[in-house]
């Protein structure tokens, strides 16, 4: 397994980028993260959104429904778009601190 | 026009060493039309330390990721258990499922090249000869008649070498390779004796993931283990996916102005409805579009909350029989606790064959529940009049797309065409369409496979000649301001289409979307709230 320095510490990734252990994930490791998707400054509704996921997250195991996440962050998708360009599953996912998505989504 | 050099390989070259068999070159590729009348670019390497750990040297891309044998121990155990899985393949006890298409295959294909022209990964690749529907099914006949078949198999051990030389990169090339198939069976359809290539595909995947335990993470750690074990592939148990379906009647209410309530473990309903529950994580429309239209027409149906009651995926059909087995006696248990008169499967293709064709040998006894496509059904629906529709609300262009497992390998043509064609005034078919159709590219579950550069692939070659069709289809408004529809009625194939369109920028630049076949239908009924498809929300 690859390993990135993200906010100061060496973090496992996939071949994707996305970070292997949901632990080791704090804001520091979320700002690095932010970078390699292209974003260079984390403002109020990227830091809404990113906790929004990684609260989910935490209480189910899994991300929310693209809609869900919308309707609950009162962000519509085009939004979500703008501030992640590669978008919620790929890039604000990721930034959480989330694991690839699977199945067929 | 004489064939480009770099289009051809020789079967003798298959276990050469070389860090690259064969490369697909962007000047080759099969040309689009407008607005893709341009040069694909260079494919982006694989990664150096991929390359290191995996076996990655048969074309551009990579997705079974083969570990390479670290001993010359561990090179002769992967051609020992190779062989010996081929050999169980050939055993009417071990191979219950695909041994007399099989065999046919084996012994009767005459190398016409006639299915070659029909597969749409041959044409789009520029005809290179690795992706001919006879390459790899020759490599593995050859391995079969020389180290297995009674006639061959004490002339010549893997020792002394047999026609093509048995190495662990020929077995390993031989694996990736057969993840460069869609399975679409469209060769097997225009080949006039009905050898069937891709089932070689199929059962050398299954030779891979039984006997040496190598499958892609997507179908099977992340996919039907992950399914067997929480209930559905994305990880959502039965409580999240209550939370989540509860959510759905809640905004799908607001989207239709109707009351939406979704019916839970109802016994003795007259329909289990079993949707992929892709929908539910991607594609909320769809589920909330199933609820619109059974709640209106009034449908005594339940769905079950029980893990794998709610999801009709089914994995195994495109890797392994065992996996395939485990999980669909699970769909029937979920049937049959509830004691409904009948299983629907919602718009996802593979599952629907699966349970209706594949399983059918499986199923026996009480278990063997009636079970069909939601297609008859809808069409029923649509012209039996209990739903009141303006199709004048779809008047925009929609194509069509023909899922193959639904309609080429499961003759389910016309009811989709008769719902649409009621509903849809711009309707215009693909060419070719119906059990004539191609696939989308995603096919055999690459639609959910995206690790290295595998996206690319799909997108430059398998996924191309769908693409070339909605193109066509759509040439007479393919201008941007005209918004336009391609109906996919198939998880897979959406799942595909999405990211196809994504990738060319297909919505900004030429106007096209996709979605099912029940949004057309809401979108066209009187009763609930316009713009049930909102081109406003699509990006």
């Amino acid at each position: 397994m690859a390993t990135l320095n993200l906010g100061g510490k060496e973090v496992e990734i996939d071949e994707d980028g996305f970070i292997q252990d949901p632990e080791v994930w704090d804001e520091d490791v979320a700002i690095d993260l932010a970078a390699t998707e292209g974003v260079d400054e984390l403002g109020e509704d990227h830091w809404k959104l990113v906790h929004y996921l990684r609260d989910y997250y935490l209480k189910f195991g899994i991300a929310p429904m693209i809609r869900k996440l919308c309707k609950e962050t009162g962000f519509d998708l085009k939004y979500v778009y703008e501030m992640f360009p590669s978008g919620p599953a790929k890039g604000a996912c990721k930034v959480a601190g989330l694991p690839k998505p699977t199945g067929c989504v | 026009m004489a064939k480009p050099k770099d289009t051809k390989l020789s079967l003798n070259d298959f276990g050469k060493p070389c860090d690259r068999l064969a490369h697909m070159n962007p000047e080759n590729l099969m040309p689009m039309s407008r607005p893709l009348d341009c040069r694909e670019p260079e494919w982006s390497p694989l990664k150096e330390e991929t390359k290191e750990k995996y076996m990655a040297s048969l074309d551009d891309t990579l997705v079974l990721n083969i570990p390479r044998p670290q001993s010359k121990r561990e090179e002769q155990e992967l051609v020992r258990k190779f062989l010996s899985g081929v050999e169980k393949l050939f055993q009417k006890n071990n191979n219950w499922t695909f041994l007399q298409p099989l065999v046919s295959t084996v012994e009767h294909c005459a190398k016409c090249q006639t299915c070659s022209d029909s597969c749409h990964i041959y044409e789009s690749s520029g005809k290179h000869d690795m992706y001919r529907p006879t390459y790899r099914s020759e490599i593995f006949r050859r391995i079969y008649q020389d180290y297995i078949h009674p006639s061959g198999r004490y002339h010549k051990t893997w020792k002394n070498g047999g026609e093509i030389k048995l190495s662990w990169l020929t077995v390993a090339r031989l694996g990736e390779l057969s993840y460069r198939c869609n399975i679409c069976r469209r060769c097997a359809q225009s080949c006039p004796i009905g050898a069937d290539n891709s089932v070689v595909a199929r059962e050398i995947r299954k030779v891979f993931s039984q006997e040496l335990g190598i499958h892609t993470v997507e179908l099977h750690d992340n996919g039907s283990m992950l399914q067997l074990k929480v209930g559905y592939s994305t990880g959502m148990n039965p409580e999240i996916v209550k939370d989540n379906i509860e959510f759905i009647d809640e905004d799908m209410s607001e989207k239709t102005g109707m009351k939406l309530e979704t019916p839970w473990d109802k016994k003795g309903a007259d329909i289990l409805l079993i949707h992929n529950a892709g929908e539910i994580m991607a594609w909320p429309e769809n589920i909330g579009a199933f609820t619109a239209i059974f709640q209106s027409a009034g449908l005594n149906w339940t769905m079950s909350s029980e893990a794998l009651g709610y999801d009709n995926i089914n994995y195994g059909l495109f890797y392994d029989d065992v996996q395939f087995a485990r999980v669909v006696i699970k769909h029937f248990q979920c049937a049959q606790k509830l004691g409904v008169r009948k299983i629907v499967f919602g718009e996802c293709g593979h599952a629907t064959k699966a349970a209706m064709i594949i399983a059918d040998r499986i199923l026996t006894g009480d278990l063997n529940i009636p079970r069909e496509s939601c297609f008859p059904l809808l069409k029923q629906l649509v012209e039996g009049g209990s739903l009141k529709l303006d199709p004048s609300s779809n008047n925009f262009p929609v194509t069509l797309h023909d899922p193959c497992n639904l309609v080429r390998l499961m003759g389910i043509v016309q009811p989709q065409r008769d719902v649409i064609k009621k509903i849809c005034p711009k309707f215009r078919e693909m060419t070719p369409h119906g059990v004539n159709n191609y696939c989308c590219g995603g096919g055999s579950g690459f639609a959910i496979h995206s690790g290295h550069n595998f996206e690319e692939w799909r997108f430059k070659i398998s996924g191309r000649k769908k693409l070339s069709q909605i193109l066509n289809a759509f040439s007479d408004c393919i201008e941007p301001e005209t918004k336009k529809y391609v109906c996919a009625p198939c998880s897979n194939c959406k799942g595909q289409i999405r990211d196809i369109l994504g990738h060319y920028n297909l919505w900004n630049d030429a106007g096209i979307t996709y979605g099912g076949l029940v949004e057309l239908i809401v979108n066209a009924m009187t009763d609930v709230k316009p713009n049930y498809i909102d081109w406003d929300e699509i990006i």
